[in-house]
């Protein structure tokens, strides 16, 4: 967004520009990943050799697809909290569809479609009860994660798959094609929020509500379009998930759920509603993984690592105050 | 499912101790399903128990087989049990909850499976004082605050975790002659299981064996693998892995296919659960030590039938251990959920 800009200002803004804790705070997550990668390739080189970058954009790209969904929802003001339970439920009925043997194809639209289904729940809920989103989808949380556990008995399904396994290990170059996925998500979010009108009544629903609903915005199918959307997203990510470990296990994942909240904080998506970018919120994520890969090859003892990824997220959150 | 089990283990225990009202013994009302124990018609003598037994959370398949070994053997014994479990492995509050319902109805033995080395203790102090007997299984009760608290425990049964870590180590030192790096993933950083398997675990390898890094990958396969892959990059010359549980070292066995180092770099963990015995079997996975859920669950109804017989329980039961290779996957397979060795099982004894 700010960039549009920058590129047409003088060379003279630059210093004032540099001055202005405003542009800092809006590329909050941009120079935390510069600062990071700069400390983590002085103290071990191995930090940006070709094989580590594709495994931590591989590692990066589930989180990137969650974060990219949690922030259609953040931008109208609201909060997913069960994005990961939601994500466990896609793979779980995924899991159950392919152990009996459904295919490829109808098991992976299963999985899409029972997630989608718990966003359209979601969004319902929120915009025609007209309950707060914090509760709803904390409710969601605890029912999505007990349907998973019912679905699949408790038992993780080990799913072996030359396709899934392809999709897990191959790529292009040094993009795997899970971050190609996560990639193309993106771009269509990006598009979707800044050059549709469907985007732009999105962010007036998050921004002024009354003022959307005077203009004549229905405000609830907003809603409701933006959970579905963030359910679809938990469904694609519970497909990479399954890929990725070979098996469609009934577990919390509640890392998942913390980080993808971090993740749009850190891109500096107002909590607020109403503004927000794509790209934040996936360098956010790129930032959270290239942490803890950085805090790992250099070895540095277990403990430290969530002191560090807090540290982070609350310097980011103070930043973003400084916003214009 | 499980709540439907555990209605009708409440339907069982409600019914079966109308009957002991009524001064009859259980005397096999028809079952409804699960987990309904039925008494043989014509058994029960006066030192019949009435069991109630709360464990973690039944998410996970390790603690189902401890639930199936406790179902089995109050179905063989023809006593009646209930079981309750946690929500989730991390829900202490919610076990204390279901452990003070169950205190307060009248069951004669309560086999406890404690989240943590605490959390239980307010309910277990209500038990003592009213003479039940308590039999810990699996994860200990803290002793400094069961003394604290008058907590009796019959006995504890468990395996012994850092036993459980030396094997590893020492199977990793028979796989490894020539020595090397390797590195842990351990479960949530903090974890006091995670911690006494790596502990073992350090203790079992030879000296040529050096661990080079220790990394807390919350017990997810996700995360494990992730770490795994980040351990290999800084470490290129690691030889093999220890994982603290077989769900994580699935996930590391996945990190290492990966990067196409099947064979170099060996994965040994913990838990037997089936899946992780078909990774053996298949060579993904270099060994796991078997631990057996079931049995512990099996040993703990058995520990009450004892004591309401009236015999003297030893304090402490070392459950079975085994370490599974590839050359014993196939037994262990079949033979599972049970061990397939023989083991020690001091109250069999008692109750014959």
């Amino acid at each position: 967004m700010a960039n549009a800009t920058l590129a047409a200002r003088d060379r003279e803004a630059w210093s004032a520009r540099l001055k202005d804790l405003g542009f800092w705070a809006e590329w909050a997550a941009l120079v935390g990943l510069v600062v990071l990668v700069i400390v983590f390739q002085v103290l071990n080189p191995t930090f940006l050799s070709a094989g580590n970058i594709a495994s931590m954009l591989v590692a990066a790209a589930i989180l990137i697809i969650l974060a990219v969904g949690q922030t259609f929802v953040i931008a109208t003001a609201g909060i997913d909290l069960s994005i990961a339970s939601t994500m466990t439920l896609g793979a779980v009925a995924f899991g159950q569809a392919f152990a009996a043997g459904w295919g490829l194809p109808l098991s992976c639209l299963l999985g899409i479609v029972a997630a989608a289904l718990v966003g359209v729940a979601n969004g319902v809920i929120i915009a025609r009860g007209r309950i707060t989103d914090f509760i709803v989808t904390l409710g969601t949380l605890s029912a999505a994660s007990g349907l998973a556990l019912i679905l699949a008995d408790g038992k993780p399904v080990t799913i072996i798959d030359p396709v899934l396994l392809g999709l897990s290990t191959g790529g292009l170059g040094i993009f795997g094609w899970s971050f190609v996925i996560a990639v193309v998500v993106a771009l269509v979010a990006h598009v979707t929020l800044f050059h549709t009108r469907f985007g732009t009544h999105l962010l007036a629903t998050g921004g002024a509500p009354e003022s959307a609903t005077a203009m004549g915005i229905s405000t609830e199918r907003i809603k409701i379009a933006v959970y579905t959307i963030s359910g679809t997203l938990a469904g694609l990510g519970a497909i990479l998930l399954v890929a990725r470990i070979g098996a469609a296990e009934p577990a919390a994942n509640t890392s998942f759920l913390l980080n993808s909240v971090a993740a749009v904080v850190l891109g500096g998506v107002s909590l607020f509603g109403g503004r927000g970018t794509i790209i934040g919120p996936v360098i956010g994520a790129l930032l959270l993984v290239a942490l803890v890969n950085g805090l790992t090859l250099l070895g540095v003892s277990q403990f430290y690592q969530p002191l560090a990824v807090g540290i982070v997220v609350v310097l980011a959150a103070l930043l973003t105050r400084f916003q214009r | 499912m499980n709540s439907k089990n555990r209605r009708a283990a409440a339907v069982g225990a409600v019914v079966a101790l109308q009957a002991l009202v009524l001064g009859a013994c259980a005397s096999g009302e028809p079952a409804g399903s699960g987990t309904r124990v039925e008494a043989a018609a014509g058994s029960g003598p006066a030192g019949q128990p009435r069991i109630a037994a709360v464990i973690k959370g039944l998410d996970n398949p390790f603690f189902q087989a401890m639930k199936q070994g406790i179902d089995d053997q109050a179905r063989a014994g023809g006593v009646p049990v209930t079981v309750q479990a946690a929500n989730s492995i991390t829900d202490t509050t919610g076990q204390a909850d279901k452990l003070n319902g169950l205190a307060g109805q009248d069951f004669s033995c309560y086999v406890v499976n404690p989240i943590s080395g605490t959390n239980l203790i307010q309910g277990l102090a209500r038990l003592s004082a009213l003479n039940k007997t308590v039999v810990n299984i699996d994860s200990p009760v803290d002793p400094a605050a069961a003394k604290s608290a008058n907590v009796k425990l019959a006995t504890y049964i468990g395996t012994d975790n850092v036993e459980a870590g030396k094997m590893a180590g020492r199977r990793m030192t028979e796989l490894l002659p020539s020595g090397g790096d390797v590195a842990v993933i351990g479960g949530i950083a903090g974890d006091v299981t995670s911690g006494a398997r790596v502990e073992g675990f350090q203790q079992g390898i030879g000296p040529n064996l050096k661990v080079v890094q220790t990394v807390a990958a919350n017990w997810e396969r996700q995360t494990a693998l992730t770490a795994a892959t980040d351990v290999m990059r800084a470490n290129p010359d690691l030889v093999g892995f220890f994982v603290a549980n077989d769900d994580m070292g699935l996930g590391v066995a996945r990190a290492i296919a990966n990067s196409g180092k099947t064979g170099k770099v060996k994965v040994i963990s913990v838990d037997g659960n089936k899946d992780a015995l078909e990774a053996v079997k298949a060579g993904t996975l270099d060994g796991t030590v078997s631990q057996y859920p079931y049995a512990i669950g099996h040993m703990g109804v058995e520990a009450c039938q004892a004591a309401a017989a009236g015999k003297t329980l030893p304090p402490n039961v070392k459950a079975p251990v085994e370490m599974i290779t590839k050359d014993n996957a196939d037994q262990a397979l079949a033979s599972t959920p049970k061990p397939f060795g023989t083991y020690d099982d001091p109250f069999k004894a008692l109750i014959q």
